[in-house]
């Protein structure tokens, strides 16, 4: 009759499944600032305090809290606060704290520097539900190098605070040209901390600051990067099944009938999730230039179903859809808009470092296999 | 009977939660889920002197046998108990 478990995990792919059929909000994520102590090329929000300025308005903290409750109103159990550094803002506990009151679970995002002193004892007394630190490197000169501050030993000295808090983090890896050189070093830095980390060597190009796609790797070096974090982190056994998996999933020849020439966004986006930037516009993702709404202007509820209509008319372009790469290729209507310039263009960006992952994974895997790994 | 945590009852997508607070994060770490009965249980929980009280709730409210309906409280309770919640 009666039960009583816990399953976060299952629970949240629960509420996404059925927040979908209901049309409800489940995740939200708050882009608090476009400020940041860290100056990383390829961000895709960083701006300086003048170019803030200039574009509009960071939101008050009471505007935040305001859109928070109406979108727990209206269904949202998890919200991810971000930025910029979200820990800039000097009333970031004010927002954080009325949202963990409101019966959330509030996760961070943030680069790891500012957590210390007051602001990790705030934590402390107040535990997020996570928080995801980006590392961006293995030791103090790929911090200066890429970052602006060499902020590295602290870095690793807050997420080594926060674990023995027994706070949850997670870490999160963006390679590029400036870290790549620091790969190895970076897994074993996060095995040494304990801590799961996810890399991810595809930038998205910059469009909402500069558009400058000059800080990322080429696709073939993002690519190879790519693997060889796979080579990493999987076992040789898991390796090889990958390996295997993407090899059979390439066989599979696309016959048209059994194309569905129909798709839209197949991800959390505009279905059970959204995004709201600094300057208060709903997106529905951080990536994605448009569809937009303005919440404050109309209220959650009207932006979020206006929103949500406007996601659903998205759609890939047919050429993507039939590519025979499609299975193994994580190309999204985010990636087509944001490489260019439409929703109907190819990113070739994206179809050659596709096709390097495949080719390089054979490749290893092979190799593995002669030297008998 | 005493709630030890701070937990929040919320109601999303037709469901019952409860939503760890302040420092009871760091015990679930997540959401609990409460079926129908869970959740009815959960309202009278506070106020309930004893558990016989529970199952007079429930026999008035559902149409359940007094021996099923006991053990599935006794059942709650006890996992309540053992998530240090009561």
């Amino acid at each position: 009759m009666t039960s009583y478990t816990r399953t976060e995990p299952i629970l949240s792919t629960f509420l996404h499944s059925r927040g979908a059929a209901l049309g409800l909000p489940i995740g939200g994520n708050f882009e608090l600032t476009a400020r940041c102590n860290f100056n990383c090329p390829m961000c895709y929000v960083h701006l300086k305090p003048e170019d803030v300025q200039a574009r509009g308005r960071e939101l008050t903290a009471q505007q935040w809290i305001s859109l928070a409750r109406q979108a727990r109103d209206a269904g949202m159990m998890f919200v991810l606060l971000t930025g910029g550094e979200p820990f800039v803002r000097s009333d970031f506990f004010e927002i954080y704290s009325a949202m963990k009151d409101m019966g959330l679970l509030v996760s961070i995002n943030s680069n790891g520097s500012m957590i210390k002193g007051e602001i990790l004892q705030k934590l402390i007394d107040n535990p997020p539900y996570r928080i995801n630190i980006s590392l961006y490197g293995g030791c103090a000169e790929t911090y200066e190098r890429m970052c602006g501050p060499n902020a590295f030993d602290t870095v690793i000295e807050n997420i080594k605070a926060l674990k023995a808090a027994g706070i949850d983090v997670r870490l999160n890896v963006s390679i590029t040209p400036y870290n790549r050189c620091d790969l190895q070093r970076i897994f074993e830095l996060a095995k040494e901390l304990e801590v799961h980390t996810k890399a991810s060597s595809y930038m998205y190009p910059p469009i909402r600051v500069t558009g400058d796609c000059g800080h990322r790797l080429s696709p073939e070096e993002a690519a190879q990067c790519a693997v060889e974090w796979d080579l990493l982190r999987f076992t040789p056994e898991q390796f090889a099944m990958r390996a295997q998996n993407m090899h059979q999933l390439l066989a599979v020849e696309n016959k048209e009938c059994s194309v569905d020439p129909d798709v839209g966004v197949s991800c959390r986006a505009g279905s059970t999730s959204f995004w709201l930037t600094w300057d208060g516009r709903m997106l529905p993702c951080g990536m994605l230039p448009s569809p937009e709404q303005r919440p404050l202007e109309t209220g959650f509820d009207a932006a979020w179903k206006a929103l949500r209509e406007q996601t659903r008319c998205l759609r890939m372009p047919a050429k993507c859809v039939s590519c025979k790469h499609r299975e193994v290729c994580s190309v999204c209507v985010a990636v087509c808009v944001t490489e260019t310039g439409s929703f109907d263009g190819v990113p070739e960006y994206v179809c050659r470092m596709t096709e390097e992952t495949v080719n390089a994974t054979w490749r290893a895997y092979e190799e593995r296999k002669e030297n008998g790994n | 009977m005493e709630i030890k945590k701070q937990l929040m009852k919320r109601q999303v997508a037709g469901e019952t939660f409860l939503v760890p607070l302040g420092k009871a994060v760091y015990d679930s770490n997540g959401l609990f889920f409460l079926t129908e009965v869970g959740a009815f249980l959960w309202d009278l929980l506070e106020k309930a002197e004893s558990e016989e009280e529970l199952v007079a709730a429930v026999l008035a409210e559902y149409d359940v046998d007094e021996a099923t309906a006991r053990a599935d409280i006794n059942a709650f309770l006890t996992k309540l108990r053992e998530m240090g919640i009561l």
